[in-house]
């Protein structure tokens, strides 16, 4: 029988603020994780600190509430240990792309099969509003004395930079486009990212719901717009495009997926080829012996002298 | 009585490490105990760096100085090493720098040169022909190898262009100088098969070089006596380094995961555990070892405990500014569970400090670790046998304990080679536990179960959902802040933590060496071991009766024992390599028991047997406090 998004839910008070746009976030990964009928033992969702990271708590599957910046190394390690479990990294701005911002870029070197949601709100809510990331320069929000004197970066072409192999960007109020992206991450292989631009209502009071529904629209209402690279010269002969359309953000804000390559290994294919077996037999699931296999001298015999 | 202890000196790319490679496999088909170890600086060419070992009839527990032999590929060498020859040594020198200036050579740190001037101020000048001088007034004897010309020769017997076998200098100068301590051709060339073997156009010019500095030598100075053969002629034995020996015991240890990220002294350890991470036929077992290079310490140390979340069998190695970097994650480590095997390699702090030279300075760092209550596992290894099984010991402490564990080992470990018999490495008794690993959970599993021992079933992750969090939870995992769940998970932290104390034998957390009645007695940690051990046999001999307690598990640390171990002692001295008297500090904390004299060493470089005597001397006779001891170059 096929899981619905209720059966995703957990019975934990979710403790963000009203009209958070998390909840939005979260309602759609229930729903992608539903229609993809993934089995909540073999989930497992590892998340940060901060206000999105607690999702971790509200979705049923594995659960790891990591340290500040390092959702990504942890999921790593879980994902290399059993490339069978479905790993998904949530998190925020500031979480995942500040503190944590140097395991962000690792990932897209590595190609893990591991989908990064970014909830995305420009700001660090836990700790009353400072300025995220990517919040842009000069604007000042509610909780700032001054207006932002430090830049923004672009999540999208950092994680082009990077080597991601799938790009997106949803918004957190638009359910079913957002349950959308999620489910074509998690389907995709390899380092996935979705930064999914969340109002904070709390803190946030420049980058609102009003400000963004002025700007977004969707790349798919041009209906020659297609993501999927899959061969090197495909690659070349878009990326100008994509790149254009990752750049804009100011009047006009597009939301979808720029960026899928679908030729280019994950880590653990390559592991598979320089250790045979990995993938059955991976490091998770490798049964430890009641002894040592063998004497060091039988194993580590270029350091014997043999005379 | 064969004991001999040498240096060979050179620029750093100048084949010092191969020299001294040579040098140990000769001795040990030579049939000798030896124990090696590289100098060197931060640098990739051109720097100083040297060789110093020492072979013996006797186990080759530690290095000294004096030695009996300096070989100085360069000129730098030669100043660098012109004290620390004896009376009876030769020098082995390039004839052709007999002129070369001290302040001509840049690649010389300026205090360095500053000292040779004054030296040999009353030697006419600051050249090699002075440094010759001075240490034949110290009574050694200088051999000046005229290199050009064996090179020359070397060059006209192989057939081979000069620039081609000028990299046979190392072999030149190795040869010689083993030929001058009794080591007959037949071994040294062993000794470079045994190196180059598999490449025969290094090999065969090395061959040659090697005959023409010994028949130079020969025919300049006279035939040497030849030494006896050592007693282990005949045995095939294992050299390996410090780095090596941990690689291998977790590799055997049932290792799955390993990740690191690069920094000296550490990083030897993570390649060999890559060299030999996949095997795919050893006694019918598989060998097969994730190792990962990480973008940085936090990531290394995170993507270990994600795996041994998963269910790995998972280490990271380090040094101390790496380990400063996973502090944090060693907390988290402690709060959700998660077993992880930290090899820190100490080096000389703080901050970078001097990344290529030895220290012992992170014993408080490593026990400390990590914000909010965390206590840890911290084992420190006193030689390369106790490395190799402390890293499988670590490995199952840390999936029985679920915590972190610190294995505590230093630039001098590293770095030092020693020779091991298949006796001492035998592992058919060592056994491979993963303490309560629960792989077939049921549904009402819970990740931090309430336990009588602290220790609640660990099961992989993928089994069942379940959660595991740095924040304070419950039993399930969840966060939470209710007082009196808080409390309840502070307290079977701190059964678990009790449990662990309990669980370790206090034999296996401290160790009396020596005399129990003797009323002088050594207190240490670490790579000291064996260069206290061998002090304590010539103290002996001068009269002076010694014991050593040497610690071994750091944390939890053996109180009560120590208390015992120390009581009947009435002249306590610590030896250590900080200045903070780190391990006097926690024993006094634990004990009570005030250390009042103390050896230290901090300039970076190994502590020699002969520095241990001299300060225990000092101690001893004379009443000294405190005795600083400062040789190597």
């Amino acid at each position: 029988m096929a899981r619905k998004w209720l059966d995703y839910k957990t019975d934990s008070w979710v403790q963000w603020c009203p009209g958070c746009g998390d909840f939005g976030i979260l309602n759609a990964i229930y729903r992608a994780l539903a229609e993809l009928d993934i089995d909540p033992s073999n989930l497992v969702v590892v998340g940060g600190i901060g206000c999105s990271s607690r999702s971790v708590y509200y979705i049923k599957g594995n659960a790891i509430h990591t340290i500040h910046g390092r959702a990504i190394p942890v999921a790593s390690g879980v994902k290399l240990a059993n490339p069978e479990l479905t790993v998904i990294v949530t998190g925020g701005d500031g979480d995942l792309l500040g503190i944590g911002g140097g395991h962000f870029v690792a990932l897209g070197r590595r190609n893990i099969d591991i989908p990064i949601l970014v909830y995305d709100n420009a700001v660090y809510g836990l700790t009353k509003g400072q300025a995220g990331p990517t919040l842009p320069a000069w604007i000042q929000t509610k909780s700032l004395p001054h207006p932002n004197v430090q830049g923004s970066l672009n999540p999208l072409l950092l994680a082009f930079a990077a080597g991601y192999t799938f790009i997106a960007r949803g918004y957190a109020y638009h359910l079913n486009q957002l349950k959308d992206l999620i489910k074509a991450a998690i389907q995709h292989k390899g380092a996935a990212l979705v930064d999914i631009l969340q109002p904070c209502p709390t803190y946030n009071d420049f980058m609102t719901n009003e400000w963004y529904e002025k700007r977004i629209y969707y790349l798919s209402e041009d209906p020659s717009w297609d993501p999927v690279v899959r061969s090197p010269q495909e690659h070349k002969e878009k990326a100008p495009k994509m790149l254009e359309k990752m750049m804009e953000f100011d009047e006009r804000i597009p939301l979808g997926i720029f960026y899928q390559n679908t030729y280019k290994e994950t880590l653990e294919e390559r592991f598979e080829k320089i250790m045979n077996g990995y993938l059955s037999s991976p490091p998770g699931k490798r049964p430890l012996g009641k002894r040592p296999i063998a004497h060091p001298f039988q194993v580590f015999k270029e350091k014997v002298i043999q005379v | 009585m064969t004991d001999v202890c040498m240096i060979i000196g050179g620029p750093q790319g100048g084949g010092i490490e191969s020299a001294g490679q040579v040098a140990l496999k000769t001795v040990v088909v030579k049939g000798f105990n030896v124990i090696g170890t590289r100098e060197y600086h931060s640098n990739i060419m051109g720097a100083h760096s040297y060789f110093h070992l020492r072979f013996t009839e006797k186990p080759a527990r530690a290095l000294r100085i004096p030695v009996d032999l300096v070989i100085a590929l360069d000129a730098e060498s030669a100043f660098t090493h012109m004290w620390d020859i004896s009376t009876k040594s030769y020098f082995v020198y390039d004839a052709d720098s007999q002129d070369q200036e001290v302040s001509k050579i840049p690649s010389m740190e300026s205090s360095l040169k500053r000292r040779v001037k004054e030296a040999l101020a009353p030697k006419g000048g600051a050249t090699v022909g002075s440094a010759v001088k001075f240490v034949e007034e110290k009574g050694a004897v200088p051999v000046g190898l005229p290199l050009k010309s064996i090179l020359k020769k070397v060059s006209d017997e192989t057939a081979s262009p000069l620039s081609a076998i000028a990299k046979t200098v190392n072999i030149i100068g190795l040869a010689a100088g083993l030929y001058l301590a009794g080591v007959e051709y037949d071994y040294i060339a062993k000794g470079i098969e045994l190196q180059f073997g598999n490449r025969p156009k290094v090999l065969k010019p090395n061959l040659v070089a090697a005959r023409i500095a010994m028949e130079y030598v020969e025919s300049s100075f006279g035939k040497q006596k030849a030494l006896p053969n050592g007693p282990h002629r005949g045995r095939s034995r294992m050299l390996a380094s410090g780095n090596d020996v941990v690689a291998m015991g977790k590799v055997l240890g049932g290792l799955t995961f390993q990740t690191f990220y690069p920094i000296t002294p550490s990083s030897d350890e993570a390649f060999y555990v890559e060299e030999n991470m996949y095997k795919e036929d050893v006694n019918g077992s598989k060998i097969s070892i994730l190792v990962l290079q990480a973008e940085d310490e936090l990531a290394a140390i995170n993507l270990a405990l994600g795996a041994a979340a998963a269910g790995a069998r998972a280490s990271t190695s380090t040094s101390g500014p790496g380990f400063s970097l996973m502090n944090e994650a060693i907390s988290m480590g402690v709060m959700a569970e998660i077993p992880v095997v930290i090899s820190l390699w100490m080096r000389a702090g703080p901050s970078t400090g001097i990344a290529t030279r030895q220290g012992q300075q992170d014993l408080l760092h490593a026990i400390f670790s990590g914000h909010g209550d965390t206590p840890k596992i911290v084992v420190a290894s006193g030689d390369h046998r106790e490395a190799f099984f402390d890293a499988i010991k670590a490995m199952n402490w840390a999936e029985e304990f679920q915590t972190p564990v610190v294995h505590l080992l230093d630039k001098y470990l590293a770095s030092t080679v020693a020779v091991l018999d298949e006796w001492e490495l035998d592992v058919s008794n060592v056994e491979l536990s993963r303490g309560k690993r629960e792989d077939s959970p049921g549904s009402e599993y819970m990740r931090y179960e309430i336990t009588e021992d602290g220790i609640s079933p660990m099961a992989p992750l993928g089994k069942v959902p379940m959660l595991i969090s740095s924040l304070e939870h419950d039993e399930h995992g969840h966060v939470t802040e209710d007082p009196v769940d808080r409390e309840e998970m502070v307290a079977k932290r701190a059964r678990k933590w009790e449990t662990i104390a309990r669980s370790i034998p206090e034999e296996e957390k401290l160790v009396l060496h020596g005399d129990p009645e003797a009323r002088v007695t050594i207190i240490s940690f670490g790579s000291t071991k064996q260069i206290i051990l061998s002090a304590m046999e010539e103290l002996e001999r001068r009269g002076i009766l010694t014991n050593f307690v040497q610690f071994r598990v750091l944390s939890p640390f053996p109180a009560e024992t120590a208390k015992k171990l120390l009581s009947r002692s009435e002249v306590l001295i610590g030896v250590e390599m900080n200045f903070q008297d780190q391990l006097s500090f926690l024993l006094r904390a634990h004990t009570g028991i005030y250390v009042p004299h103390r050896v230290r060493k901090v300039n970076a470089r190994p502590l020699y047997d002969t520095e241990v005597v001299y300060a225990v001397e000092k101690i001893v006779r004379e009443g000294a406090k405190e005795v600083v001891v400062s040789g190597g170059a």
